[in-house]
């Protein structure tokens, strides 16, 4: 073996021992650090959106993208850490301070990106309200024609109970050029009945057909079916009734009311309990003309 | 071999080119033979190797952009793309513009060239007009890699595809723009300045509407002529930004790409005058 080889070999294993040893020290001043609180770490704006448009030269787009991204990695990051079933809507206890002005960031780099309002529409309103109406708003003022901004801030002001104002927006929104007829209708429905379950079930209904984000469409999904398990709860209560009020009695099995399942076409699982809209079992308070859902099992939203 | 060859280069093709003209004294055909030579360079140089690392960019955003952009990939994936298109162009028209004079000074090569029947703004135009082709390629291949990746996400057709060309249009009129910038500097300065010196008249290029807003919001009517004359006097880069509604499938009016093109052929005009000024007062000795 000459020098020249025995020289290389030499480096070459000095830059595979060293690079190993590296990874391990890594590792090792990992497991020193002392641990921390995943949810008390918080990201940092790099830059405020009026400044970061300034300097994005003719990226902007580009830019807007990666706080839209990063909007999405905060609140992933803060859903990953956290415990129990949250909803997208009620992100509250997850400390997503940031949340608002890195939509705001991404919105002022390209006002045209319609997905970061609907993402403020969604979640913000549990956080911060004012946030998500002005962005709402900001929204509809860099877009006067997208409807779909309209049928956002609509649903902010829903949600928050102001059905006056939430019908006068959709009835703005159903103004615009190209909007679908159900925002008119809409706008009646939230004056007549704003709170009732068929106005949420439109709302929702309409949220799981527009929207282009996943986790949006998601949650709309999940809200659908609570009000199909409420009305189905409705439904098997009044079959309680019925059945009192001939046998006199609450029924304490469900099999004593198999035969009318059957006859209804209810689904029911082998002990003939009626299926709630995931596919678990409803629970009978035996002996209280009484049905829930059975938290251990279900995947239907339990509030 | 291959140093020699490229130390030659622009010496020889106007030699050639000499000998196999059809007329005699076609200014056209003296630049051209220098901007075929300038492209061949640029291409022996591997300038075109970026291409590469663009569609490796592409590729890698197509297949990872999808779970990280929440159903946004094809906004994403026409920011990125024509992004990446306007930075690499801005290097290559920065580096490689700034290098193209420079080098046949540093290696000699260009007492060669003028003891041709060239003249000093022809052996400029030629050059600058053999980076132009060079960008021209360049920005061709990025705009088919972004539609090919957008026919990927889409699984078909997508009705982005038609929409970037105009923005893709003017990134490349951006970057002639930078290019003919980029000459002049180093028609009288070192490659290290005059780099420096694009790279922030490509910053400023894009600040124009600040400039204008800042004039406007002036006391002294000294400050405001400044900042007016400034604004009208350094390129308006930012008309040449249409990367963001591209990726919202808008494409600029007609009208408007025609009199941005139009200003930035009357700039580049400007430019290459005012480098071939002072490049021909320019003593080699």
């Amino acid at each position: 073996m000459n020098n020249e080889r025995l020289k290389s070999i030499t480096l070459g294993l000095v830059i595979l021992v060293g690079m190993a040893s590296a990874a391990l020290l890594v590792r090792w001043t990992d497991k020193l650090r002392p641990p921390v609180d995943p949810n008390a770490i918080d990201e940092s704006l790099y830059l405020n959106d009026k400044t970061a448009r300034r300097v994005s030269l003719g990226f902007n787009g580009l830019a807007a993208d990666w706080y839209w991204m990063r909007s999405l990695q905060y609140v992933g990051k803060k859903l990953i850490n956290s415990t129990g079933d949250i909803s997208l809507e009620d992100l509250s206890g997850l400390n997503i301070k940031l949340l608002a002005p890195l939509l705001d960031t991404a919105t002022t780099l390209d006002p045209e990106f319609i997905e970061p309002y609907e993402y403020a529409a969604v979640v913000l309103p549990a956080i911060d309200v004012q946030q998500a109406i002005r962005l709402a708003e900001k929204g509809i003022n860099a877009n006067p024609n997208a409807w779909r901004l309209y049928h956002h801030l609509g649903y902010i002001y829903w949600r928050q109970g102001q059905y006056q104002l939430a019908s006068e927006t959709y009835g703005r929104g159903a103004q615009v050029p190209g909007a679908p007829a159900w925002m008119e209708a809409m706008k009646a429905r939230l004056l007549s009945e704003g709170g009732s379950r068929s106005t949420a079930r439109e709302i929702y209904t309409r949220m799981h057909e527009q929207s282009g984000d996943d986790q949006v469409k998601q949650m709309a999904s999940k809200h659908l079916q609570r009000l199909d398990s409420l009305d189905q709860r409705d439904g098997l209560r009044k079959l309680f009734a019925a059945y009192q009020a001939r046998t006199g009695k609450c029924p304490e099995s469900w099999r004593e009311l198999g035969q009318i399942f059957r006859t209804l076409g209810i689904p029911m699982d082998q002990s003939g309990a009626p299926l709630d809209p995931s596919g678990a079992p409803y629970l009978l308070k035996a002996g209280a003309c009484e049905v829930e859902l059975d938290p251990k099992a279900t995947k239907v939203p339990l509030k | 071999m291959d140093a020699q060859l490229r130390t030659l280069d622009t010496a020889e093709a106007t030699t050639h080119y000499e000998k196999s003209k059809p007329g005699g004294s076609g200014s056209l055909w003296r630049m051209s033979a220098i901007a075929r030579n300038a492209f061949r360079e640029a291409v022996r140089d591997r300038v075109l190797y970026n291409l590469v690392l663009f569609v490796l960019l592409l590729t890698a955003a197509s297949i990872f952009i999808g779970e990280l952009s929440g159903g946004q990939e094809r906004k994403v994936i026409v920011d990125l793309g024509l992004s990446a298109m306007l930075l690499f162009g801005m290097f290559i028209a920065i580096f490689v513009g700034v290098g193209l004079v420079y080098k046949e000074i540093e290696r000699r090569t260009i007492y060669a060239v003028f003891s041709k029947p060239v003249g000093r703004g022809e052996f400029l135009v030629g050059k600058y007009l053999g980076l132009c082709l060079t960008l021209l390629v360049n920005v061709l291949v990025m705009g088919v890699g972004v539609s090919v990746a957008l026919l990927y996400i889409s699984r078909g057709w997508d009705p982005l595809i038609p929409t970037i060309w105009p923005a893709v249009l003017l990134i490349y009129l951006e970057l002639m723009l930078l290019t003919a910038v980029a000459l002049l500097f180093s028609s009288f300065s070192s490659p290290a300045l005059s780099a420096l010196l694009t790279f922030l008249l490509f910053v400023i290029g894009h600040f124009s509407a600040d400039l204008k807003a800042l004039a406007a919001s002036m006391g002294s009517t000294g400050a405001r002529w400044f900042f007016t004359g400034l604004y009208y006097l350094l390129p308006n880069l930012s008309n040449y930004s249409f990367i963001t509604p591209a990726a919202h499938g808008r494409t600029p009016d007609p009208g408007f790409v025609f009199v941005t093109a139009l200003y930035a052929l009357v700039y580049i005009a400007v430019i290459l005058a005012a480098a071939t000024l002072i490049f021909s007062r320019r003593n080699f000795k």
